[in-house]
């Protein structure tokens, strides 16, 4: 499973930085974070830095008004009618969003999808006619991606998932981007049932050969391996690691504004606040947070140099480009072999995440928000109902979804 | 009831008229044909749903060289009570599925054969947009030959007509512990050929295990649609290949929702395939 970056605020350097480092990379671009020419600019940064592009359109709620969305070219000038998804202005919306993806030379084109409150008849309908007027204005399906945004409650929903499944059979892009809104917007998600059904969603389309791309991601999606995803998107700041439902947003753009620095330790799956890391020291457990090979050390050296870890001056872009760098790696050792193979390699990173983390919390220890203790029965469960439910034909697909 | 003298008029070329049983839309007779040999001969009911039945009869006949019996003719007959529909199709020697699991289950050899068999028809319907939706031990014959044949299109639909059952009743057409829960919920855009890989995985389950889960010792036909949509079957306890292949093939094909099954029968084929050549 690959890991593509989900652009955001502030993102254009570690971006650079990182596919510098990797030579090559998937970057989907946020109009919502950057300007129509800093869109083009950046574009050209990435494919000279052997990267490839695709551009979230963010049309999932287009009622967010976002000023810097709603500036683009292809952004409509009215989409309240119920006339705009049959009629011309649907078509206008998508001929735009095609040019705009053929300037930038993206590797396919994600199409719009109106964030689903529930699965109900008139949003597959609405999905069916941003599908059928992509086609009408001349974007391959073989080159594009459906956007499914499912709010929490329809992903907690087992009948509006079954219904999405039904009711998507007959679309026609090569592959979906799918962003599911966290239940109460919180960063991790504990409902086993929210996560047993987005791996349902990723399995459902990967058996029908579609790719499936999960956005606004963090390290918990890594458990999409299993359902045997094409690829996790995720980023620096919270509010591109997962998708906050509305409500919630203001709550993550806080986030930014107060910049705390979390060191995340790929072991525990969990991340910290740096003067946690102090405790830990002084605990003697630092060493269980080390990111050990094959993780780089690059960003993270000083802090495990036996100095105490908030006088290193471990940064902010230290973090993010540390908490990627590790996923990317992470999502890369994710996907085995064999699906059973992928499967006891989850189950044994969430072990060793359990056993970390209980020896961290006997001291005080805690990521607090950003502690993934009370996700690892969840995790647990949600691998049990995908091994039960599609076991059987993910493991003799396996072979065909991963390579 | 049909007066046996009045058919025998009716079908001089038919000697040996016997009586095999009666159901709800027909009674059903053997008889010996002048060219075609040992024949069935169905007269549907005057009061039976004609449109169904000639569904019925379509089915058969668009679904040629699938192992379901060959239809030779087909026509109407004025009966002293009415005008009646019938159709004389070949007989195929055997015994119903129903009444072979009376004495125990089958052999591995056994269920293999019908899975693959019953997976052909199965695949030629889907072909040809055609759901049984009534598959059951009822209505497969086990022939003498060894191979097994799909009969009774009675409750078959064709996905590319108009359907025939009301689409806003609670409960859709089927037997019970064997129709899957979109089926006798009556959710009629998720029936397709899952539906029947459903019903055809439940009656593998019992010829392997000599008993339907779903129905054993049921209270009552809720009781059976309840378990049916919540439960699953129980894994299977002989291994009938080698390796847990086939056992997972089964557990695929009887899950509750439709996402979860082999994507069609062709697939279901393949897999079954994939599995006998690696034994």
């Amino acid at each position: 499973m690959e890991l593509a970056l989900q652009f955001g605020w502030g993102m254009m350097g570690h971006t650079r930085s990182l596919l510098r480092e990797w030579g090559s990379g998937t970057v989907i671009l946020s109009p919502r974070d950057l300007s129509d020419d800093q869109l083009r600019r950046f574009s050209k940064d990435v494919r000279k830095l052997n990267g490839e592009l695709l551009v979230d359109p963010q049309f999932y709620l287009p009622h967010s008004h976002h000023h810097r969305l709603v500036a683009h070219e292809y952004w409509p000038d009215d989409y309240d009618s119920v006339v705009f998804w049959s009629g011309s202005e649907l078509e206008a919306l998508l001929t735009r969003l095609h040019d705009l993806n053929r300037d930038l030379d993206t590797k396919a084109t994600l199409l719009p999808g109106l964030h689903g409150s529930s699965v109900s008849s008139d949003w597959l309908i609405q999905q069916q006619a941003i599908l059928e007027g992509a086609e009408r204005v001349g974007i391959p399906p073989e080159d594009s991606f459906a956007t499914v945004a499912l709010s929490d409650t329809a992903l907690l929903s087992d009948a509006n998932v079954e219904d999405l499944l039904e009711g998507s059979r007959d679309w026609s892009p090569h592959g979906v981007y799918l962003i599911c809104e966290h239940p109460q917007g919180d960063y991790l998600v504990d409902n086993p049932t929210w996560l047993a059904n987005q791996l349902d969603l990723i399995a459902g389309w990967r058996l029908r050969g579609k790719q499936v791309v999960v956005g606004y991601s963090n390290h918990q999606n890594l458990l999409a391996a299993a359902a045997g995803a094409t690829a996790i998107a995720s980023g620096t700041w919270m509010n591109v690691r997962s998708f906050p439902p509305d409500k919630f947003r203001v709550q993550y753009e806080e986030e930014i504004r107060r910049r705390t620095t979390w060191y995340y330790a790929p072991a525990a799956l969990s991340e910290f606040k740096i003067p946690y890391l102090d405790i830990a020291a002084r605990q003697s457990l630092l060493a269980d947070l080390k990111p050990d090979h094959p993780f780089p050390q690059s960003h993270t050296a000083p802090l495990f140099s036996g100095a105490q870890p908030s006088a290193t001056g471990f940064s902010e872009r230290d973090a993010f480009r540390h908490y990627l760098q590790c996923l990317r790696i992470q999502s890369e050792a994710a996907t085995d072999l064999s699906f059973d193979r992928t499967l006891d390699g989850l189950q044994s990173t969430l072990d060793n995440a359990e056993r970390v983390l209980d020896g961290l919390h006997a001291v005080g220890v805690s990521g607090q928000g950003r502690d993934f203790g009370d996700c690892i029965g969840p995790c647990r469960a949600a691998i049990g109902v995908l091994k039960t439910t599609r076991g059987p034909v993910l493991r003799r697909e396996w072979r065909n979804l991963t390579t | 009831m049909i007066d046996l003298n009045w058919l025998k008029a009716q079908f001089p070329a038919l000697s040996g008229l016997t009586r095999l049983g009666r159901g709800g839309q027909k009674e059903v007779f053997t008889a010996n044909h002048q060219e075609d040999g040992e024949v069935v001969l169905k007269v549907f009911h005057v009061g039976a749903d004609r449109e169904r039945a000639l569904r019925e009869v379509r089915v058969s006949l668009d679904l040629v060289d699938a192992r379901i019996p060959d239809t030779y003719e087909v026509g109407t007959a004025d009966s002293p009570t009415g005008e009646v529909l019938w159709v004389r199709e070949r007989l195929i020697r055997g015994q119903n599925l129903r009444g072979v699991l009376a004495h125990g289950p089958l052999s591995g050899d056994q269920v293999i054969r019908a899975a693959m068999d019953l997976l052909d028809v199965l695949a030629a319907a889907e072909q040809l947009s055609i759901v049984h939706r009534d598959v059951k031990p009822d209505n497969v014959i086990a022939a003498e030959d060894g191979s097994f044949w799909l009969i009774d299109f009675g409750l078959a639909r064709h996905l590319d007509l108009a359907s025939i059952t009301a689409t806003g009743l609670p409960f859709g057409v089927g037997t019970p512990g064997y129709a899957p829960p979109e089926q006798f919920r009556n959710r009629k855009p998720e029936i397709d050929g899952r539906a029947d890989l459903f019903g055809l995985g439940v009656t593998l389950y019992e010829s392997i295990e000599g008993a339907n889960p779903f129905r054993a010792n049921a209270r009552d036909n809720l009781e059976i649609l309840r378990r049916t949509e919540t439960t699953a079957l129980p894994s299977i306890t002989r291994a009938i290949v080698r390796g847990g292949g086939f056992a997972d093939l089964i557990q695929a094909m009887t899950r509750t929702r439709p996402s979860h099954r082999p994507e069609s029968v062709a697939y279901a084929r393949e897999w079954l395939e994939s599995i006998l050549d690696e034994r």
